[in-house]
């Protein structure tokens, strides 16, 4: 729960501070690079349901975005909305990053779920991650 | 719209039209940090190896590039 509320932040819960920072800092860099590619559009739960599911796995930020997406920027007049609306390519490129980091956050959150026994797996893991 | 008056966060970069495969670069160091944090063994190699899957993915991804443009412009028009 931890880990989706705010990527990264379950493993730090589980001790691994180094490693959950910087997932963290991957995940928030694809959600922040995408939000600057393509603006508040590139998150829309309306009219991009599909690319939505895997955004929301983002956390709240991406249930944030797509709030302000929808007060501020559908309900603008018309001029407004054409200078903060993604076109092509653009929007595409911005939709994708936020997805992907989402799926990212997906996999993360999985090996959250694992537990601090999971690095049994690879005996060397813990050592460094604190 | 000029890029000085271009207001981050909010305004998307419809100026980056024509040149968006550049914006590859970051999107695969973006996948490989978080990929890498989960993955890597030990967190001393975690920049190595980041940088070393950011360059992996762009390779790979330009080579496909290439190769299909040489497939359409050459082997399909033969065909």
């Amino acid at each position: 729960m931890l880990a989706w509320i705010l990527p990264g932040l379950g493993h730090i819960a589980m001790g691994q501070r180094r490693r959950g920072l910087m997932m963290m800092f991957g995940i928030l860099f694809l959600f922040a690079f995408g939000i600057l590619i393509g603006g508040l559009d590139v998150v829309d739960m309306k009219r991009d349901r599909l690319w939505f599911l895997a955004q929301a796995c983002n956390g709240p930020l991406a249930f944030l975005i797509d709030f302000l997406n929808q007060s501020l920027l559908k309900t603008a007049d018309s001029a407004t909305q054409a200078r903060l609306t993604s076109l092509g390519n653009i929007n595409a490129t911005g939709t994708l990053y936020i997805a992907l980091g989402g799926l990212m956050n997906f996999i993360l959150i999985l090996d959250a779920l694992g537990g601090p026994d999971r690095g049994k797996e690879h005996p060397g893991r813990r050592s460094t991650d604190a | 719209m000029t890029l000085l008056g271009w207001i981050p966060f909010l305004e998307p970069m419809n100026w980056l039209q024509s040149l968006w495969y550049v914006l590859l670069v970051p999107l695969a160091f973006g996948i490989s940090a978080s990929y890498k944090a989960m993955r890597v063994v030990d967190m001393r190699n975690y920049w190595r190896q980041v940088g070393m899957m950011t360059g992996q993915i762009v390779v790979v991804i330009a080579a496909l590039a290439v190769g299909l443009i040489l497939f359409v412009t050459l082997v399909l028009p033969r065909a």
